[in-house]
C-alpha cells in the first residue's frame, strides 16, 4: 500500500548518521592507537584520527537534529516519535521527550562525550592520542547502541530512524494502517505526563554530563598504564575529575530535590537502587580526585589511584546496566524495563572492565595469561547462555581470576613506592579517606545488587523491610570518619607536619564544634549517641574548613575553594542528620475517634483521614480539607492550615494542594505539596482519595440509606456516624401506643439517643416492638442529620441492646487520607549542595590556572 | 609490619564486615505455606490480587487498615492485612509483592509494592478524533 504524507526520506538520513557515527568512531579509534606510538607514521595517524573523530562529530549532531527535527514535527510514523511525544504537547517539552525513551538517554551521553573528545582534542597535547583512542572507543560501543542491525539472531543496538510505527511487531494487525492516511488520524502517545516538568528538562542532560565526565580519568589512567606514563597523567585529568565530581555531585542531589519535590517519597534519598546507583560512582570519583591531588606531587598511592579512576567508569555503567535491564524488577519504584539490550550493556561492560584490569596488571606475561582466561570464559559464556546471559557460573569465574590477578599483579608488579609515608602527612589521611570512600561504596553497591546475586547464585534474597537503617548502619560510621578527615587533612602539610602546631591550629574548631554539637543535640532531642557524634564532626568539618579559610589562607577566595566546598559537604551531611532523624510525621494519631471505636494498637499509623469540612489537630496544626478541584488529569485536594491563638480562634497559616494525577500509562500517582520555611518544611501528601466528583455520585444515589450497620450498646455507649456523635442514655416502656399506630397488647421499649453534631443536640427514640410474637421494630429518624435507626433487640442477661444505624448517601461526606511531615531544617543541606558546587568551581578554576602557568 | 599491612587487614575486616550484616539484615521471596513455618520472620510474598472476593477499605473506621485476598505464585490463598492505606489504583495491579509475617491464618504485611501493567507499556496506535 501506498501511504500518504510519510517523511521516510528523514529517517534514511538519520540512519545515515548514525552508519556515520559508528564507522568514524570506530576509524578514529584504530588510527589513534596507532597515534599513540611512536615512529614516523605517528603524525599521519594523528591527523587521520582527527579527522575521523570530527566526523564522527558531526555524525553525532546529525542524528541529535534529526531526531529532533522528528519529534518537533510530529513524525508520528517514527515508532520512537510515536512513543514519546504528541501533538498537544508545549515545545519546551520535546527536550524532555527526546531523552525520555533509551535510545535518546544514550544519544545525550554520546552527544557529551562528542564534546568532551572536542575540548581533548585541543588540550590534552601529548596525551591526545592514547586518551582519544579509549574515548572514540567507548563512542564506538555507545554508537552501537542505535545501531539496530541484527548479527546472527541477535539485535545489536534500537535505531530510533529505521523503527516504523506500522511495522513495529506490536503493532501487526491495528486496524488504523489499513488506511494510507493513518498519519492525518493518528496522534502520539506523548511524554508521561508525570516527567513533564521541569526536573525532566535539567535532570537528565546534567545527569549524563555527570556520566560522560567520568570517561576522562578513566582514560587519562587507561593512557598512564598503557604509555608506562604513571604519575604524569594525573595533572591533566585533576580538573576533569573535579568538573566529574560537581556535575554528577549535581545530578546526583537534583535526583534527590526532584523526589523530594514531587515524588511521594517522603524524603530527598530512600536509599533506593537507583539512587544508588548514581551516588556509588559519585563516591568513588570524590575518592579519585582527592588521591590525584597526593600523587601528582609525590606517588605514594598509585596503584589504589589507577583503581578508583577506572572503577568510577565501570560503576558508570553498571549502573547503566542496573537501571535499564529491568534486573531489579520489584526492587525499585523507577523500574525500567528492558528494551533487549541489557545483554549488550554487560558485554561492554565486561569488556572495560577487563581492559582497566588487564592494564592494572602490569607484567606482561601475566597480561597474557589473563587475556586468555578472559577469552577461554567469553567463548564458554557466549556457548552457554542459552537461555539466561546472568545465569552462570562462567561470570562468577571470571570476576574471582580477575581479582587473584588484580592482587597478584599489585604485590609483585606494580611500581613500588620507594619509602613509607608519614603518619603524620597530607597524603596519609586522604589515602585513608579514599579507602574508607571504597569501603562506603562497597557496601552500599553489594546491598543494592541483592537481585544481582540473586540471579548469579540462584538464590532468593530480599532487601530487608528497613532498607534505610541497613545502609545507615554502616553509613553513619563512614560519615562521621569522613567529616572528621575533612575537618584535619588540609592542616596537615605533604610530608610532614609539626603535630604541635597541628593540634594548636585546630583547637578552635575542636572545641567550637564539641560545644554547638551538645548544645544542639540537647536542643534537638537526639535519642541515639551517634547522631550526636555524627552532628559533632559535621560541625568540625564546617568549622576547622572555615577557620582554614579564613586563618590559614587569609580568606584569598581563589585559594578556598576546596574549604568551601568542603563546608558544603559538611552542611549536607549535618542538613540530612537533622531533617532525616527529626522528620516529625505529625498525620499521625490524631484522628481520634476512629482509631479509640477500632480499640485495636495500630502498628503502622502514618496517616490521617480528614473529611471534608471537619478541623482536626495535626501537630502544631490544625488541618481542614476543602474539597477537591479537577484541572485536566490532575486532582487537587485544597487543605487548609491553622494554628491557634492566644484567644482560641484559629489563624490561617497557609493552604497546600497536594494532587494525585489520574496518569493514563503509569496510574493514579500522588504528587506531594510542601510549604518551605526557613526552619523547616510542611510536606503534605494524599495516600488515598476517592477520585470520582462527589456531584456525579451524590445525584444518582439522593435519598437513598447506606446498608445498616449494627451496634450493641450499654448505657451510656457511644456510637459514631459520619457527622455525629450518638449516646445511648436510657430505655423507657412509658410510651403513647396510641400514638404510635399499635394495639395495646404489644409490647414496646424506646431507646433515647442523644444525637451531638458540632452545633446541635438532637433526640431519637427508635422502639422495639412485639406484635403477636414477631420483632416489628419502629425506626427513628433525625432528618436533619439524615441518620435513621432501629432498635432489633434487647439482652437482659448482659443488659445491652442493639440498634442499627443507616446514613443517607449525601451524608457521606468527601473525605483524603494523608500524610504529613515536617522536615526540619532541610534548607541546611539545600544550601550546602549550592556551597558545595561554588567551592568545586572555585578549585576547579584554581586548578586549570595553575596547570596553564606551569605549562607555558 | 609496615602500616600498609595493618591498613589492609582493617580495610578486609570491615569489608567482611559489611558482606556479613548485610547478608544478615535481608528477608527472603517466599510463599504463603514457607512463610507460615517460621512466623517469627519477615519474608517477601509475591502474588496476585484475589479480585473475586474484593477488598475492604474503610478509611471512616480506620484509615490504616486494609483487608484483601492474595493468591501466592503457588497458588495458595491467605487474607492479608495491610496496616497502611489502601494504595490508589490496587485494582489494576498485576502483581502484588508483600513484605510481612504470618499471624495465624492472616498474612499481616507492613508493605506493599504493585506493578501495574499499564507502566510503560500500553495504548495501541488508533484514530483520534479531529480537533
Amino acid at each position: 500500500m501506498e501511504y500518504i504524507g510519510e517523511h521516510l526520506w528523514i529517517g534514511k538520513i538519520g540512519n545515515v548518521f548514525v552508519i556515520l557515527s559508528f564507522t568514524f568512531a570506530l576509524l578514529a579509534s584504530i588510527a589513534y592507537f596507532f597515534a599513540s606510538r611512536d615512529n614516523e607514521e605517528t603524525l599521519s595517524w594523528k591527523r587521520l584520527a582527527r579527522i575521523a573523530f570530527r566526523i564522527h562529530s558531526v555524525a553525532v549532531i546529525g542524528i541529535v537534529s534529526t531526531l529532533f527535527i522528528m519529534l518537533a514535527n510530529h513524525y508520528f510514523e517514527y515508532e520512537y516519535v510515536w512513543h514519546h511525544s504528541n501533538k498537544e504537547m508545549p515545545l519546551r517539552y520535546i527536550l524532555s521527550c527526546f531523552w525520555e525513551g533509551q535510545e535518546g538517554s544514550f544519544l545525550l551521553w554520546t552527544f557529551w562525550h562528542v564534546l568532551l573528545g572536542l575540548i581533548l582534542q585541543r588540550t590534552a597535547k601529548n596525551f591526545e592520542a592514547p586518551v582519544m583512542a579509549t574515548i572514540s572507543f567507548v563512542q564506538v560501543f555507545l554508537a552501537s547502541m542505535l545501531l539496530g542491525v541484527f548479527i546472527f539472531e541477535h539485535r545489536i543496538g534500537s535505531n530510533p530512524f529505521t523503527v516504523l510505527l506500522r511495522e513495529h511487531p506490536d503493532f501487526a494487525n491495528t486496524p488504523i494502517f489499513s488506511k494510507a492516511d493513518y498519519l492525518q488520524k493518528i496522534d502520539g502517545r506523548g511524554l508521561n505526563p508525570l516527567l513533564q516538568n521541569y526536573w525532566m528538562t535539567i535532570h537528565p542532560p546534567t545527569l549524563f554530563l555527570g556520566f560522560a565526565l567520568t570517561v576522562v580519568p578513566f582514560a587519562y589512567a587507561i593512557a598512564g598504564l598503557w604509555k608506562k606514563q604513571y604519575t604524569e597523567w594525573i595533572k591533566p585529568a585533576l580538573p576533569w575529575a573535579f568538573s566529574g565530581i560537581m556535575i554528577l555531585g549535581t545530578g546526583v542531589l537534583m535526583g534527590g530535590a526532584w523526589a523530594y519535590e514531587a515524588l511521594s517519597f517522603g524524603g530527598f534519598w530512600a536509599w533506593d537502587p537507583v539512587e544508588n546507583a548514581s551516588l556509588v560512582p559519585w563516591l568513588t570519583l570524590v575518592g579519585a580526585g582527592h588521591v590525584m591531588l597526593v600523587n601528582r606531587k609525590n606517588a605514594q598511592s598509585l596503584f589504589i589511584t589507577f583503581f578508583l579512576s577506572i572503577i568510577t567508569f565501570i560503576l558508570i555503567l553498571y549502573s547503566t546496566f542496573l537501571t535499564r535491564s529491568g534486573i531489579l524488577g520489584e526492587s525499585s519504584v523507577h523500574a525500567f524495563t528492558d528494551l533487549g539490550m541489557s545483554g549488550q550493556l554487560l558485554i561492554y561492560l565486561l569488556f572495560f572492565l577487563y581492559l582497566g584490569m588487564m592494564l592494572l596488571i602490569i607484567d606482561r606475561k601475566l597480561k597474557i595469561y589473563y587475556s586468555v582466561i578472559t577469552l577461554v570464559c567469553a567463548i564458554a559464556w557466549f556457548s552457554l547462555m542459552a537461555a539466561d546471559y546472568t545465569q552462570s557460573p562462567v561470570l562468577i569465574v571470571w570476576i574471582l581470576a580477575s581479582i587473584v590477578f588484580l592482587v597478584i599483579g599489585r604485590i609483585f608488579h606494580f611500581p613500588q613506592q620507594q619509602e613509607e609515608e608519614s603518619l603524620w602527612s597530607r597524603e596519609f589521611w586522604i589515602f585513608i579517606g579514599a579507602l574508607v570512600l571504597i569501603i562506603s561504596s562497597f557496601q552500599i553497591i553489594f546491598y543494592t545488587s541483592l537481585p544481582v546475586w540473586n540471579k548469579l547464585f540462584d538464590l532468593k534474597m530480599a532487601a530487608a523491610k528497613d532498607v534505610i537503617s541497613v545502609y545507615h548502619l554502616w553509613q553513619i560510621p563512614f560519615a562521621i570518619v569522613i567529616l572528621i578527615l575533612i575537618a584535619i587533612s588540609q592542616f596537615f602539610k605533604y610530608k610532614q607536619t609539626d603535630i604541635k602546631v597541628f593540634g594548636r591550629q585546630l583547637l578552635l574548631a575542636l572545641i567550637a564544634a564539641f560545644v554547638l554539637s551538645i548544645a544542639a543535640s540537647i536542643a534537638l532531642h537526639f535519642t541515639k549517641p551517634l547522631y550526636g557524634v555524627l552532628l559533632f564532626s559535621g560541625l568540625f568539618a564546617f568549622f576547622a574548613n572555615a577557620d582554614y579559610a579564613l586563618r590559614i589562607i587569609k580568606g584569598n577566595i581563589k585559594k578556598a575553594g576546596a574549604s568551601i566546598a568542603h563546608i558544603g559537604f559538611a552542611l549536607i551531611l549535618i542538613g540530612a542528620l537533622i531533617s532525616t532523624s527529626k522528620k516529625d510525621i505529625i498525620s499521625q494519631n490524631t484522628s481520634g475517634k476512629s482509631l479509640e471505636s477500632l480499640g485495636e494498637k495500630i502498628s503502622n499509623s502514618d496517616n490521617i483521614l480528614l473529611t471534608q469540612g471537619d478541623t482536626l489537630p495535626m501537630g502544631r496544626y490544625f488541618v481542614t480539607y476543602n474539597g477537591k478541584r479537577f484541572e485536566g488529569i490532575n486532582i487537587y485536594f485544597d487543605v487548609d492550615y491553622f494554628t491557634r491563638n492566644a484567644n482560641g480562634t484559629f489563624d490561617k497559616e497557609f493552604s497546600l494542594s497536594p494532587l494525585v494525577q489520574t496518569n493514563p500509562r503509569m496510574g493514579n500517582i500522588a504528587e506531594p505539596d510542601t510549604r518551605h520555611f526557613l526552619t523547616f518544611d510542611v510536606y503534605t501528601h494524599v495516600t488515598y482519595a476517592d477520585l470520582a466528583s462527589l456531584k456525579e455520585r451524590a445525584s444518582e444515589t439522593m435519598g437513598e440509606y447506606t446498608e445498616a450497620k449494627n451496634y450493641s450498646m450499654k448505657k451510656g455507649d457511644t456510637i459514631f456516624s459520619s457527622n455525629a456523635i450518638i449516646i445511648f442514655d436510657s430505655l423507657s416502656t412509658n410510651v403513647d401506643k396510641a400514638q404510635l399506630g399499635i394495639s395495646k397488647d404489644d409490647i414496646a421499649v424506646g431507646a433515647s439517643l442523644r444525637v451531638l453534631d458540632i452545633t446541635k443536640k438532637y433526640e431519637a427514640t427508635p422502639m422495639y416492638v412485639i406484635h403477636e410474637n414477631k420483632i416489628q421494630p419502629i425506626a427513628s429518624k433525625v432528618d436533619e442529620l439524615g441518620l435513621q435507626f432501629m432498635f432489633w433487640k434487647i439482652n437482659p442477661s448482659n443488659g445491652t441492646i442493639e440498634i442499627s444505624l443507616q446514613e443517607k448517601k449525601e451524608n457521606v461526606r468527601d473525605f483524603i487520607v494523608m500524610q504529613a511531615m515536617i522536615f526540619p531544617y532541610i534548607n541546611i543541606l539545600w544550601i550546602g549542595c549550592i556551597v558545595m558546587v561554588i567551592g568545586t568551581v572555585l578549585a576547579i578554576l584554581e586548578r586549570i590556572k595553575r596547570n596553564r602557568n606551569k605549562t607555558t | 609490619m609496615k602500616k600498609v599491612h595493618i591498613i589492609g587487614i582493617v580495610i578486609i575486616a570491615l569489608a567482611i564486615g559489611a558482606i556479613l550484616t548485610t547478608l544478615g539484615n535481608t528477608s527472603s521471596y517466599a510463599s504463603f505455606s514457607e512463610a507460615a513455618q517460621a512466623p517469627d520472620n519477615e519474608f517477601h510474598v509475591v502474588g496476585k490480587f484475589n479480585k473475586d472476593k474484593g477488598s475492604v477499605y474503610e478509611p471512616q473506621v480506620n484509615a490504616n487498615l486494609f483487608t484483601f485476598y492474595m493468591i501466592d505464585n503457588k497458588g495458595q490463598e491467605k487474607k492479608v492485612i495491610l496496616n497502611k492505606n489502601k494504595p490508589q489504583d490496587f485494582e489494576r495491579s498485576e502483581q502484588i509483592v508483600l513484605i510481612g509475617k504470618m499471624q495465624g491464618d492472616d498474612f499481616v504485611a507492613s508493605e506493599i509494592l504493585m506493578k501495574c501493567p499499564s507502566k510503560y507499556n500500553d495504548g495501541k496506535p488508533q484514530e483520534t478524533a479531529n480537533k
